[in-house]
């Protein structure tokens, strides 16, 4: 009976595994390959051994990308899943127009990168000017100044990714059962205290999940600076996506953008798991 | 409801894989006619292309062309090239994707071609200067060009009696005048980064040699010497522009402009139909940009737009001249330069779109340069740090890091000049 | 009393907040509706020119969009590819997330194949780009077929995480009585492990059809020179460098956003539906 179990679980994982190796490992096996060369993308190519890995690290523009994504990526993740959460909660409450409020905080997340390119670039540069104008404060666009351009990135992924993990955190909230809260409801807790001990520690898996894909998607943001800023102003925003993408695919520098971009795998895989094992550490607290 | 779910999977699932099966048996129908594939990286020119394709499939019975503008066609090239999935033919630009493909031995030698006798000398040498060290032969078709200098608006000049400056000198008391009677001299979009790169290469085919670049490469000067004068006059146009020109994109450049809120705008020709979309009735003429302090000093900054390379791939090279020549019959070529306000490559008489009418006397002469960031590697960004540049307004900076940069990103290709210097220096000792 | 105004209270107060929230939404969608409806040549830089209403409600902006991206064949290939990702990923991923959340805790093999998976959520997509390319073209899969394939692997990490994270709150009692009964594995999962998991399918296919919908890159890569569009990749027929039709574009990204929303709200009645009722009895 037990084997029986394991066979069936091992005829489950083995065919997957092949398929996500063949389609995920090889391809990446092939690419730290190119890591070593001076491939342009096509055309002949000569090993340069570790000399990309070399320059990599002394290149200024990457160091700065680097600083500039992880600032990115930790003040957009704590900003959205606060949100998310408290907007979770709200609409698993007891209001009107359930369905009518769950559809619309959807829709940032369809519009298409041009779309949100454009009405945020009209915000930043003509209306929120001619809003500080008129309370008296003098300024101007915040993309236009590399101090606070990032700013405006942070904005622009948070409202387009706050219905994503609002999402996971409803389907957490429903694993919830009602018997829970009624059980505490007899023993007084409400509010912020039914939240902090009843149902957060039950939505913690959510929570891990929604932070690991948080850390991966503003790690790896692209779309929204492609939509903003290109990278402006002053090479301000370049995040390490667009440096791989920009100057690797569209640039002459594959080679050295598949070294950067093995770099890069390695340390969100390891920030990732670090969180993973934190997180189910705590779990098996509860 | 358990039941209909799982159901529901079950029947996709065969159904994909009756699909899969299915596609997998179906290829194209072999016609006997010889197949000749263009991929175009122009897809503001579909239309054009489309109708092109018809009229030749129309009168041809040996062979059936098929031309594609997809967007972003240097990824869809890319991709093909690693697949070794070649096109018969390839139009992309003369820039540094040209040189790096010629480099790769990717295209073949079309030097036997007839067509190429009618095309423009001066065009055929830009596309030779291309090549990072000279190559035996010709790969490509130099089919039409653009001219990038600057656009004004011909009413608002012509209401305000403003002439059109010939050096650098008058060009600045045409803007104190214009900013006296209260109009911005110049609008910028300068939020995207290559709208820098416009008045910049505009300047610099009147301030620095057209072959700079490659005497960089060859260890014979130093863009701090050679971009000097240029840094110092571009920053110096800034005054004339709005006040916060980083806030400005490309879009709201020509919006502004078309609206008149600038009396000029230093871009190439290519952005007239945007800015034509927002006010049709817009009077627009375009003048070479006067960076230098005589008139003779100035030339027309212009490179090759589109031209056509036949991949060393190709099959069937006669087929593919027969579907140049048909390109580059003059009723067809015109009827490009109609669409999109070119300039053509070819000799003969062509009639020019209105807004080059201040620079046709440059066109005719043909006194042009091509662009200078034809020469810069994408992955260095000059436009970037043009951009940065005009925020932090240090032109030793700027300079000191353009050089180091430069043997930065052009190691490889430095290395292969020198060596070529090298070998045809000993060759000529002996 | 007192419990009525509590509960007063506890309905207002997320209300108050969803919607001044909303005010965040309906502003841009409501530029993007104005936008759709104007014609290039209402287009201004100032404030009140942007916000103002079109000079005439027609809708052929909106038909002209449907003819440049050829929208009924581009909605059925983008329809195609979506359906075929989220059915295999319903299948694959959530056999998958069992395999490896019901193991991981006491099995090295299956914790480090988890791992494996997951970080594979972390490769750049760039430096898969060009292996794929090569790699789908050699195996004659340079097609849409291919770019489910690719789909089905590239979101398989973030699923499983998904899945695996559900499986957790799920008891394994439930499981243990139909072994009882003499259910084999593969039995009690189709019978009762992948109903029970619908709040989560809804979350996945929710997720997985929105990344695939909107997804340009992939199909760009594959399926470049197949002749087949997406509706993404008929999209970018409207931007270029030096010119953009914003007006066609919004009426365009409008319409594409209409099947995907109908979609979400569809299964966003499934993700309440679920565990509530049903699991914990």
């Amino acid at each position: 009976m037990k084997n029986d179990r394991q066979r069936t679980f091992l005829m489950i994982t083995i065919p997957i595994l092949a398929l996500f190796i063949c389609f995920n490992t090889i391809p990446l096996i092939r690419g730290v390959i190119y890591s070593f060369t001076n491939f342009k993308g096509f055309g002949s190519y000569n090993w340069v051994g570790f000399r990309n890995y070399i320059d990599l690290f002394s290149d200024g523009r990457v160091g700065k990308s680097y600083l500039f994504t992880f600032k990115l990526a930790i003040v957009t993740t704590v900003v959205v899943n606060v949100l998310s959460l408290v907007l979770a909660l709200a609409l698993n409450s007891k209001i009107r127009a359930k369905s009518f409020f769950r559809g619309a905080y959807f829709l940032p997340n369809i519009l298409g990168a041009l779309v949100v390119g454009y009405i945020f670039n009209y915000f930043f540069t003509y209306i929120l000017p001619a809003v500080a104008n008129m309370m008296g404060m003098n300024s101007t666009s915040i993309l236009s100044d590399p101090k606070s351009a990032w700013i405006g990135i942070v904005v622009v992924c948070a409202w387009q990714a706050i219905a994503m993990n609002t999402i996971i955190y409803i389907s957490g909230l429903q694993t919830v059962p009602e018997d829970v809260y009624e059980a505490g409801g007899l023993d007084g807790a409400t509010g912020w205290k039914q939240f902090k001990y009843l149902t957060f520690p039950l939505i913690i898996p959510f929570f891990s999940i929604n932070m690991v894909l948080c850390v991966k998607n503003f790690l790896m943001v692209f779309d929204q600076i492609m939509a903003l800023t290109k990278g402006g102003p002053a090479q301000s925003t370049e995040s390490i996506s667009y440096l791989i993408y920009n100057n690797g695919m569209s640039g002459g520098q594959f080679g050295f953008q598949s070294a950067n971009a093995v770099v890069f795998f390695i340390v969100i895989a390891c920030v990732s798991v670090a969180q993973m094992k934190f997180s189910s550490s705590k779990e098996e607290q509860l | 409801m358990k039941r209909k779910t799982i159901t529901f999977l079950k029947l996709a699932l065969c159904g994909m894989l009756t699909t899969f099966a299915v596609t997998g048996c179906g290829s194209s129908a072999d016609t006997g006619k010889t197949e000749i594939e263009i991929v175009q990286y122009k897809p503001e020119a579909a239309n054009y292309f489309t109708k092109v394709e018809e009229a030749f499939n129309a009168t041809h019975d040996d062979i059936h062309l098929t031309i594609s503008s997809p967007n972003d066609a240097m990824t869809i090239l890319r991709t093909r090239f690693i697949r070794e999935d070649y096109p018969d033919i390839i139009g992309i630009g003369g820039d540094i994707n040209y040189s790096y493909f010629v480099d790769a031995e990717i295209l073949s030698d079309v030097s036997d071609y007839p067509g190429l006798a009618d095309i423009k000398q001066a065009y055929i040498d830009i596309g030779e200067a291309l090549e990072f060290v000279p190559k035996e032969g010709t790969f490509a078709v130099p089919y039409v060009a653009n001219a990038a200098g600057v656009l004004y608006n011909r009413d608002m000049f012509e209401e305000h009696g403003w002439k059109i400056p010939e050096t650098w000198e008058e060009l600045n008391l045409l803007c104190d005048a214009i900013q006296a009677e209260g109009i911005q001299p110049f609008y910028f979009g300068f939020k995207d980064t290559w709208t820098c790169l416009a008045p910049w290469n505009a300047m610099a085919v009147d301030l620095s040699p057209a072959d700079t670049t490659k005497q960089v490469n060859r260890g014979q000067t130093t863009f701090t010497t050679e971009y000097r004068e240029l840094s110092e006059r571009y920053l110096s146009l800034l005054q004339y522009g709005p006040a916060d020109p980083f806030a400005y994109n490309y879009n709201d450049a020509c919006t502004a402009f078309a609206r008149g809120e600038s009396a000029m705008y230093p871009i190439g020709s290519y952005a007239v139909p945007q800015i034509l979309s927002v006010n049709p009735d817009l009077n627009v003429d375009s003048f070479v940009m006067p960076a230098s302090d005589t008139k003779d000093g100035n030339t027309l900054n212009s490179g090759i737009d589109l031209q056509f390379c036949v991949t060393a791939d190709c099959p069937n090279k006669e087929a593919a001249y027969e579907v140049l020549d048909f390109l580059l019959a003059d009723e067809n070529l015109q009827q490009y330069i109609d669409a999109q306000n070119a300039v053509p490559c070819k000799n003969g008489d062509f009639k020019l779109a209105p807004m080059l009418d201040g620079m046709s006397e440059y066109i005719v002469a043909g006194n042009m340069t091509d662009y200078q960031d034809h020469y810069y590697p994408a992955e260095m960004a000059v436009d970037a740090q043009l951009q940065t540049f005009l925020l932090n307004k240090d032109v030793d900076a700027f300079l000191a890091k353009f050089d180091s940069d430069w043997q930065r990103y052009n190691r490889d290709i430095i290395r292969m000049v020198q060596e070529y210097e090298k070998q045809n220096g000993s060759a000529g000792a002996q | 009393m007192t419990e009525t105004k509590k509960l007063k209270a506890s309905v207002y107060g997320p209300m108050v907040f969803l919607i001044l929230g909303l005010s965040t939404i309906i502003f841009p969608l409501y530029m993007t509706v104005m936008i759709a409806f104007k014609q290039p040549s209402e287009m201004t830089n100032s404030i009140s020119g942007i916000l103002s209403l079109p000079k005439t409600w027609s809708l052929a902006n909106f038909r002209e969009a449907m003819v440049v991206t050829d929208f009924w064949r581009s909605l059925g290939n983008s329809l195609l590819i979506t359906a075929c990702t989220v059915a295999l990923s319903l299948a694959l991923h959530s056999l998958m997330g069992y395999a490896l959340g019901r193991n991981k805790a006491h099995s090295k093999f299956y914790s480090f194949v988890y791992l494996f998976i997951v970080s594979g959520m972390f490769v750049p997509f760039a430096i898969l780009m060009m292996p794929l390319a090569k790699q789908t073209a050699e195996l004659h899969l340079a097609n849409w077929a291919g770019v489910i394939i690719l789909y089905v692997v590239f979101y398989m990490p973030m699923n499983i995480l998904l899945y695996s994270g559900y499986l957790v709150n799920i008891p394994i009692a439930l499981e243990e009585a139909a072994r009882v009964d003499g259910a084999s594995t593969w039995t009690t999962y189709w019978k009762i492990i992948f109903p029970i998991m619908k709040p989560m399918h809804a979350t996945v296919a929710v997720l997985t059809a929105l990344a695939v919908w909107n997804d340009v890159m992939t199909p760009l890569v594959i399926m470049a020179g197949s002749g087949k569009n997406t509706l993404p990749l008929a999209q970018l027929n409207f931007q270029s460098q030096f010119g953009t039709n914003y007006n066609l574009a919004f009426a365009s990204y409008l319409l594409s956003l209409v099947p995907i929303l109908i979609f979400y709200i569809v299964c966003q009645k499934q993700i309440l539906n679920g565990v509530v009722n049903g699991a914990v009895k």
